[in-house]
């Protein structure tokens, strides 16, 4: 195994234990999610029907049937996938600064390897990229188990068989999910460009502490800037002159440059200017 | 050879490094003294390009410090380089999976010879057993050069003595150890050359031996009219 | 083997005289098997450079001799041990003449003490 895998697989071990339990939280609250909003609806249906005595067809009429869109508009589905980002996000700074914190200075380590300095930031962002991958692969595991459990929960005549590709037509899921190569693309490549634009930032400041942290707040903004660049132009300055796929065309551009400019900055800061 | 040349460093506006110029033989064991200040440590990071330079020049064998000579040299700081959750035998592995140099039959004899045991957990190590593995880790690698920060300090006396007892040993012959400290005693006829550092200037470079033999001096002596002239 | 060190003289100096006086005192016998450098350097607490140079050192005044590269040992030259000896007695009076002198005890007068000394001993 390249020196480089082993710096992925070694960053990815870091993250398991935190892994393994967002892993759970999303199954099991997504799960009982199921479970709660399925039976409140059966139960309120029993005591409709059998209790009040209202015919089945009025209180369709009146209720609505029940479709796995309820379940995924739920605090108990969204919920954990909130918790997720917000931690994958919190993640993205503390891969970086654990290293420095504490008495136990691993970045001496790290930046002592015999391998170019750029892999160790490279196995950073893979590791990000390979969580956020692997979540929304449970995600889509996870969304045919809970259908079929919907299924089995709620009788037919109460409910709205949808597919997997209506599931995830959801407004929230189609960011995780989205329905065109071009918009994954989009969604991806931005998403990357992001967690390595923060990277670098976060490396302007550990080169240049607080002078680093302006630094760090000018590069973003300029990365931002940048990635935007072709949106803005088009909307504000030429009143929308571009199709959409010629935007979508400038966008990947900008999307790529500012990419590779902050792998370019970044393999610069961690080569040549940051400090222990 | 590591030659460090004319070297400057600035934290804010105060100068730690303000032109030093010194280097460390192969087979010697050179010892950086200050009395205040930190730039020993500086200079320790700034060789291991841990910390940028600004100006100046550092050699190691000839060359500007790049990826590979992270097998030729070694920088045991005064923290330990390794995680705290990590039990030894995994540290052993993780320095096993990336370095080339990394000579295992070295680590379990250091290991013996420190009495430590492969399941013990890092975190749960005293100071001075930490302090051991983290030598330890420096040096079971097949390095030319080791620099060690202080290894001395901070730990009780029998960890002192053991630690002192590696400088006697084939574990440190035939390369090149720079070792800051400020406690001299000790160490005092374990070194061959002495770097006297203060306000981020060399004030003298000297042979422990050669000062012994020509001036009949203790390196204590040299210190002191250095320091108080 | 115990040698305290002083910090004034170059140690590897005072390694070749720890070893005049084991041969000179007989605790180091002609032909004798002498520990390696490293041995040596582990014992005294020297580093083993210092130790190397004390073994140079001596192989050229022909205090020791090494076979192949193996170990070192004590040379079987009687010329050599008997300067050894009398180079330890030299400086031993060297050391107690000036001293003596520097307290202007005449000789006859220290002559006798150090007899009578010498004889309790």
């Amino acid at each position: 195994m390249s020196r480089f895998l082993k710096l992925v697989n070694f960053e990815f071990n870091r993250f398991w234990k935190l892994y393994m339990v967002l892993m759970g939280v999303t199954i099991l609250s997504q799960l009982t999610g199921v479970i709660v909003v399925a039976q409140t609806y059966v139960n309120q249906a029993n005591k409709a029907i059998y209790k009040e005595l209202m015919p089945m067809r009025e209180f369709i009429v009146q209720n609505g049937k029940l479709s796995f869109h309820n379940i995924t508009q739920t605090l108990w589905f969204l919920g954990p996938i909130g918790i997720c980002l917000v931690v994958l996000s919190i993640y993205v700074f503390f891969i970086w600064y654990r290293d420095w914190l504490g008495k136990n200075t691993f970045i001496y380590r790290l930046l002592m390897l015999p391998t170019a300095r750029i892999h160790v930031y490279l196995a950073k962002a893979v590791t990000i990229l390979l969580v956020i991958l692997g979540l929304v692969a449970l995600q889509l595991v996870l969304l045919p188990i809970e259908n079929q459990l919907f299924i089995r929960l709620v009788p037919n005549d109460f409910r709205t068989n949808l597919s997997l590709f209506e599931i995830i037509e959801d407004p929230y899921l189609a960011i995780l999910f989205p329905h065109t190569f071009r918009e994954f693309i989009l969604y991806y490549l931005g998403g990357m460009a992001a967690v390595l634009v923060v990277f670098t930032a976060i490396l302007f400041e550990r080169s240049f502490r607080i002078k680093g942290v302006f630094w760090g707040i000018l590069y973003s903004a300029a990365s931002i800037l940048i990635c935007l660049a072709p949106i803005l132009v088009n909307e504000i300055f030429l009143g929308k002159y571009f199709y959409p796929m010629e935007v979508f065309f400038m966008e990947l551009v900008t999307g790529l440059i500012v990419l590779s400019g902050a792998i370019w900055t970044g393999n610069i800061l961690i080569k040549k200017k940051v400090r222990v | 050879m590591i030659e460090v040349k004319e070297v400057t460093k600035k934290f804010g506006r105060k100068n730690v490094l303000n032109g030093v110029s010194f280097t460390a033989e192969k087979g010697k064991i050179t010892c950086l003294i200050g009395i205040n200040g930190v730039g020993k440590t500086t200079i320790m990071k700034a060789i291991m390009a841990l910390t940028p330079i600004d100006s100046g020049e550092i050699l190691i064998n000839g060359r500007k410090i790049h990826k590979g000579s992270y097998e030729k040299i070694t920088f045991i700081p005064d923290a330990i380089t390794m995680l705290p959750q990590m039990r030894i035998s995994e540290a052993f592995t993780f320095m096993a999976d990336f370095y080339d140099c990394w000579n295992p039959a070295r680590a379990s004899e250091l290991l013996h010879f420190f009495k430590l045991k492969e399941s013990d957990r890092i975190s749960e190590l005293s100071k001075g057993n930490t302090a051991k593995v983290n030598l330890l880790l420096g040096l079971a690698m097949d390095v030319d050069y080791v620099l060690m920060d202080e290894p001395f300090s901070g730990i009780d006396i029998f960890s002192r003595e053991q630690i002192a007892e590696v400088f006697t040993s084939h574990l440190i012959e035939n390369r090149g150890v720079i070792i800051t400290t400020h406690e001299i005693n000790d160490i005092e006829h374990l070194i061959d050359k002495v770097v006297l550092l203060d306000n981020g200037v060399v004030l003298k470079e000297f042979d422990t031996e050669e000062v012994r033999e020509r001036e009949g001096k203790s390196v204590i002596d040299v210190m002191r009219e250095v320091y108080q002239a | 083997m115990d040698v305290k060190f002083n910090n004034r003289d170059p140690v590897y100096v005072q390694v070749i005289r720890h070893f005049k006086e084991q041969i000179a005192t007989g605790l180091f016998e002609p032909g004798q098997e002498i520990p390696s450098r490293r041995e040596l350097a582990n014992q005294l607490k020297i580093n083993p450079n210092t130790a190397q140079r004390a073994y140079k050192e001596m192989e050229e005044q022909g205090l020791i001799f090494t076979e192949g590269n193996v170990h070192s040992r004590i040379t079987k030259d009687e010329h050599v041990l008997k300067m050894v000896r009398e180079e330890l007695i030299l400086e031993a009076v060297d050391a107690f003449v000036h001293s003596v002198r520097s307290i202007n005890v005449p000789l006859h007068e220290a002559l006798n003490l150090v007899k009578n000394n010498y004889e309790k001993e």
